[in-house]
């Protein structure tokens, strides 16, 4: 059966796919989006468990519903989450340095100027 | 629209009961798991709702009837389970045309293009078929029939793996095209999670738990790290299982973390792993007794 991140819920890897799919515009804004029903098909789970996958996503407003028709992309929605992605990614990221930092003993004062130092090299490799 | 309603319902053979003062109903149109260790009581529940047998006490209803000696419960409704009799004097096409008179929303195209699809000669007598091919033809008649309560019990006994995949798909495509109400029994519920929308989890003779398998799936965590970091976290907590790999413990816990405690295990280095509707299901039902390992323990230490 369906399996693209064994770790997470099924619903929530549902909420994932179509997500991805807006960010790489497959759907692009006031497009449809598949119903619960043929999500439930197309990955083989209940439609109960895909429309929960649709919530969440209706939730954030990246879709909107129109009665008797559908779902659709928000206009915006690829705009909140590239914002959403960007803030999480880069937030794990930083978790993730700051713990490395921890264990080699590295103090704050030192981490930034690290930072600085990386960044400075860039630009002048840019130049 | 509640199809069937289970009111403190106790099912006894001689003095031992296998339903226990039981409560629970099931709305139209939901696809439901019943699970359960073995002899656990999930084809007595399934008999008694589909009027098979009767309740020894409590009371039960179906379609707002009694559903033992119900002309009402018996044309809406079919169970589909490994004691299915047919005549010996029909073949299996006939079983089909019979069916076709029976069941009153029956799919006679449907049965037809599934009796092809799995291979069926139509001159066959039910009782000549092996084990599988009795079990897939069962279950044919159970999905073509479209009772408004449909219950099948154990159908993939015997089937190999190929026909257990198609039957479950078929059975899913099936339900969005015609939604109608459904229980379901296995033994693996790792086969079925996906498809199902409830679960009704028995546990010695009583529900332990029934509502959206999401629900199930979210109930539990698994928290995985340092076997030090891991303890301190979870010693006020009641442990549902936990396994121990060196330096490192696992360790299933409810899934009840604040914001910050969240905060504070992934400082720590400590996973949150979301637990399968299966994996929950063995811990929740994992008695006093122990594991199968305690039992050679046991024996040693004597």
């Amino acid at each position: 059966m369906f399996d693209m991140d064994a770790s997470k819920l099924i619903y929530i890897q549902i909420a994932d796919w179509i997500e991805t799919e807006i960010i790489d515009r497959t759907l692009k804004p006031d497009e449809k989006v598949h119903s619960q029903y043929q999500l439930a098909e197309l990955f083989n789970i209940n439609p109960a468990t895909a429309g929960k996958g649709l919530t969440l996503l209706l939730e954030a407003k990246i879709l909107y519903k129109r009665r008797g028709l559908g779902t659709f992309v928000a206009p915006d929605g690829r705009e909140k989450l590239l914002a959403k992605r960007k803030e999480e990614t880069l937030r794990k990221l930083i978790t993730k340095l700051l713990d490395e930092a921890r264990l080699l003993d590295v103090d704050d004062n030192q981490l930034l100027s690290m930072i600085e130092a990386e960044r400075d090299r860039k630009k002048e490799g840019l130049l | 629209m509640t199809v069937i309603k289970f009111n403190n319902v106790t099912k006894s053979y001689r003095t031992h009961s296998v339903l226990d003062h039981m409560d629970f109903t099931i709305e139209e149109g939901v696809l439901t798991g019943v699970i359960g260790r073995n002899g656990v009581g999930k084809s007595t529940l399934m008999k008694i709702s589909a009027g098979y047998i009767q309740a020894t006490s409590g009371e039960v209803q179906v379609f707002s009837e009694n559903p033992f000696n119900s002309l009402k419960v018996s044309a809406n409704s079919i169970l589909v389970d490994d004691t299915m009799s047919f005549s010996d004097k029909l073949s299996l096409s006939d079983i089909l045309k019979e069916a076709n008179r029976f069941y009153l929303n029956w799919d006679a195209q449907l049965a037809q293009r599934l009796f092809d699809y799995f291979s069926f000669h139509p001159d066959v007598r039910h009782k000549h078929l092996s084990k599988g091919k009795k079990s897939t033809f069962n279950a044919i008649i159970g999905i073509a029939s479209h009772c408004p309560l449909t219950i099948f019990d154990e159908p993939t006994t015997g089937m190999d793996t190929a026909v257990r995949k198609d039957f479950y798909r078929a059975l899913l495509k099936d339900y969005i095209a015609n939604p109608r109400t459904i229980l379901l029994s296995s033994h693996h519920l790792e086969e079925i999670e996906d498809l199902l929308e409830d679960i009704l989890l028995i546990h010695d003779g009583k529900i332990r738990f029934h509502g959206p398998i999401t629900d199930l799936q979210e109930m539990l965590v698994k928290l995985v790290g340092k076997k030090v970091n891991v303890l301190a976290h979870t010693s006020k907590r009641t442990i549902f299982g936990s396994q121990v790999n060196g330096a490192y413990s696992e360790v299933l816990v409810e899934n009840k973390f604040t914001a910050d405690e969240k905060i504070r295990l992934s400082e720590e280095g400590i996973k949150m792993i979301p637990v399968s509707a299966n994996d929950a299901y063995v811990a929740l039902t994992t008695g006093a007794k122990g594991g199968i390992d305690d039992v050679f323990n046991r024996t040693a230490t004597d």
